[in-house]
């Protein structure tokens, strides 16, 4: 933990005003989704925090996985993470992404999103507002501005 | 040609009457006629008079049966309209619709894979394209009762 804070604080300064995001579902019903694409309209203007949907998987910065992770997602999401450059951070969004939720024992999922990949920050909710998907945004934000943010893939390397 | 002629024919090839929620007709056959059903109905009223909603599996274990509802919305009323057989447990299989009615490809695999029903004549049935690959590996279909997953 400290030698992330120590090593990583340089190297988060590269998309501390321009993070740019990627989303990806892993087996959602739709609703986490609606609210993230409401999350990125002008109505609530995530560009004031420089966040915007990246072009590609390797452009991205933050990896916004909504759902509970199926098992045949499972193997596509470790795929589109490791194609990301460092340093990168997985925000859950909902309740099915942390931990499965209702999904959690069913025979084709494999639970939430950390059994796959590191992930940095939860917003749980079902689904979670728009204000809160964001508020969730900003709040890794402030982390990594701190230097004090877990999990950015990259062992604090980056 | 109305929906009473289309009723009237579903009659003709059942064995039962009832109603599926939201007061749907439901139709009940015998398995070996619902090729023959599809094959009447594309014949009088062609492929603009009807399509296949979906096929529905269901495992009944203490009966020693599988249902399977094939949903049929008629044109141009959009009424859906319910056919019913029962196929048994053990030897689950029902000849298959893909090569009179595209439609019915994906229902057809779908129950193939998550239920081990056996569509005769559908050269597309395969196993892990719906269910996990552990399951498949396990030769285990999720839908039955007795599956344990």
């Amino acid at each position: 933990m400290s030698q992330v804070k120590q090593s990583g604080r340089a190297g988060y300064r590269i998309i501390r005003y321009s993070p740019w995001l990627v989303h990806f579902n892993t087996g959602a019903c739709n609703g986490c989704d609606i609210e993230v694409l409401a999350t990125i309209t002008p109505v609530y203007d995530p560009e004031r925090f420089g966040v915007k949907l990246a072009p590609s998987i390797r452009h991205g910065d933050i990896l916004v996985v909504t759902g509970a992770v199926t098992k045949k997602a499972a193997e596509r999401l470790k795929i589109l993470y490791d194609q990301m450059p460092c340093p990168k951070f997985v925000i859950a969004v909902g309740a099915c992404a942390i931990d499965g939720g209702v999904f959690s024992k069913s025979y084709s999922v494999v639970g939430g999103v950390d059994r796959v990949v590191p992930v940095a920050a939860y917003v749980p909710g079902c689904p979670p507002r728009p204000e809160a998907i964001l508020d969730g945004i900003a709040k890794l934000l402030d982390l990594i501005k701190k230097g004090e943010v877990v999990n950015d893939g990259c062992s604090g390397q980056a | 040609m109305g929906v009473v002629d289309k009723h009237s024919l579903l009659e003709s090839f059942s064995v039962g009457r009832g109603v599926v929620k939201p007061s749907r007709k439901l139709y009940i056959v015998e398995p070996g006629n619902v090729r023959r059903v599809f094959e009447a109905l594309i014949e009088k009223f062609g492929y603009g008079g009807f399509y296949l909603s979906t096929i529905v599996g269901t495992d009944l274990k203490d009966e020693g049966r599988i249902r399977l509802d094939y949903y049929i919305v008629l044109l141009p009323e959009e009424e859906t309209v319910v056919l019913r057989t029962f196929i048994p447990r053990e030897n689950p299989v029902i000849d298959s619709l893909v090569d009179i009615l595209p439609g019915a490809l994906s229902g057809e695999c779908e129950t193939h894979d998550l239920l081990g029903v056996v569509f005769r004549g559908n050269p597309f049935l395969k196993r892990g394209f719906f269910a996990p690959r552990d399951l498949v590996e396990k030769g285990e279909y999720p839908l039955r009762k007795d599956s344990g997953v």
